[in-house]
């Protein structure tokens, strides 16, 4: 339920404030809204197999946030940034995969 | 994190029972109390048993269970607080990065709107910029004509570079003229000749053109370009050239001057009868007729090759440049 209201209340802050993102960032955003969706889905597991810690799970969005952008900006510093924002997402989405698969798998049993 | 409570053997960590026997342990948790010296690199492997699963919140788990606390405490010291931190910021990352791909959409359409604008703004600006230099043109033009009408040397020197700006066709012209038309035969020949043959061709021009100048034209122009004594006429590819920009037929040659005076002294000169031969015997058009007044521009950027800028400090006859030099 807090989560909800979270994901709801920050949706709402983001259109309301909008936020101009400086161009430097901008790169980083979607790679940083993957990081966030893969500790979302590996929370959302947690809870359902009745091992969700909220420090875990803060600790795990922040780094995984941060080194995915670190990983794009190193890459984007070697000239190779499009080729390593794409390894993120793929790694990221695999795991993003597999545990919407788990979550599926407890809530429905298939 | 901690470090290995029980060191495994080297051939051990690289057993392919190995990560099924560790996902088996996940699933419940409390017998994991050691680790593959691996376990930073073992993403594919992880992958194929199936144990993509944070290993943070494993490890928090058995963690709890070995210090005897409650199996899965919902909430930590946080008291939701965290989750509502991180999860805000989702949402706020996905609206401001669903804001921001909409706004960059209208953003290049902004752009090339703006590009164009920028165009029409500059060839306005060049129009302009033509404009007055046709204007200070003109001024200095009058400005010259009365600074040179205060002496009688003045005058002499007006006269003259009026001659020189009217032969170097540096000033525009008008008056009657003789219009000569030339265009390339209608495509199939009607006696079965190709197409080829019945085009005009620069010689052609060249030697009407010629023929216009040796008939007493004062000023010639095709298709409204002005001629000057030096201007080629020439072939490139399929198109003439004249002053290297290209025409296309019909070929429309005017030639300022006394226009039946013209008429007469071209008629039957050598121009007149190859033109009248080529369009017997190949049916290219050619027509003459008269027009009481034409007007022609004046031919384009003229290069003086003999005159020299006057040092500065040398009074009033100095704008003798563009008229071709004395």
């Amino acid at each position: 339920m807090i989560a909800l209201i979270g994901l709801v209340a920050g949706v709402v802050l983001g259109f309301v404030l909008e936020p101009t993102v400086p161009l430097w960032l901008q790169p980083y955003l979607p790679i940083a809204i993957v990081a966030a969706l893969d500790a979302m889905f590996g929370g959302v597991r947690a809870r359902l197999e009745g091992i969700f810690d909220e420090k875990v799970f803060v600790v795990s969005f922040v780094s995984n946030t941060i080194i995915a952008a670190l990983i794009v900006f190193l890459g984007d510093q070697l000239g190779v940034g499009s080729q390593l924002s794409t390894g993120v997402v793929v790694v990221l989405g695999i795991r993003i995969f597999s545990n919407a698969a788990a979550i599926r798998r407890k809530l429905f049993g298939a | 994190m901690s470090g290995p409570e029980r060191a495994p053997g080297p051939d051990e960590a690289h057993s392919p029972a190995e990560p099924a026997k560790a996902s088996g342990a996940s699933g419940a948790g409390p017998a994991r109390g050691w680790r593959r010296p691996d376990a930073s690199m073992s993403l594919l492997s992880d992958l194929f048993a199936g144990k993509v699963l944070d290993p943070g919140y494993t490890e928090a788990a058995a963690r709890r269970a070995a210090e005897g606390a409650a199996p899965a405490p919902r909430r930590g010291r946080l008291g939701g607080a965290g989750v509502l931190f991180v999860l805000t910021l989702v949402g706020v990352l996905v609206a401001v990065t669903g804001a921001e791909v909409r706004r960059s959409e209208p953003v290049a359409a902004e752009q090339r709107s703006r590009l164009v604008h920028e165009i029409r703004a500059r060839t306005g600006e060049s129009d302009e910029l033509q404009r007055r230099l046709d204007r200070l043109r003109a001024e200095t033009e009058r400005a010259r004509a009365v600074a040179l009408a205060r002496s009688t040397a003045g005058r002499h020197a007006r006269e003259d570079l009026a001659a020189a700006g009217a032969a170097a066709a540096a000033t525009p012209a008008s008056g009657p003229a003789f219009v000569v038309t030339l265009d390339d035969a209608p495509r199939p020949g009607r006696d079965g000749r190709g197409a080829e043959d019945g085009r005009v061709y620069d010689q052609d021009l060249q030697i009407l053109v010629n023929g216009l100048w040796a008939a007493g034209a004062t000023a010639i122009g095709v298709n409204g370009q002005r001629l000057t004594a030096t201007t080629a006429i020439r072939t490139a590819g399929e198109a003439i050239l004249v002053d290297y920009r290209p025409l296309t037929g019909p070929y429309e040659v005017t030639a300022l001057g006394d226009a039946g005076a013209v008429r007469d002294a071209f008629r039957d000169s050598a121009a007149d009868r190859r033109l009248r031969l080529l369009e017997d015997r190949y049916r290219i058009r050619y027509e003459t007729r008269r027009a009481d007044r034409v007007r022609l521009p004046a031919a384009g950027a003229l290069q003086p090759r003999y005159a020299r800028p006057q040092e500065q400090g040398d009074g009033q006859d100095g704008g003798n440049g563009d008229g071709g030099g004395q």
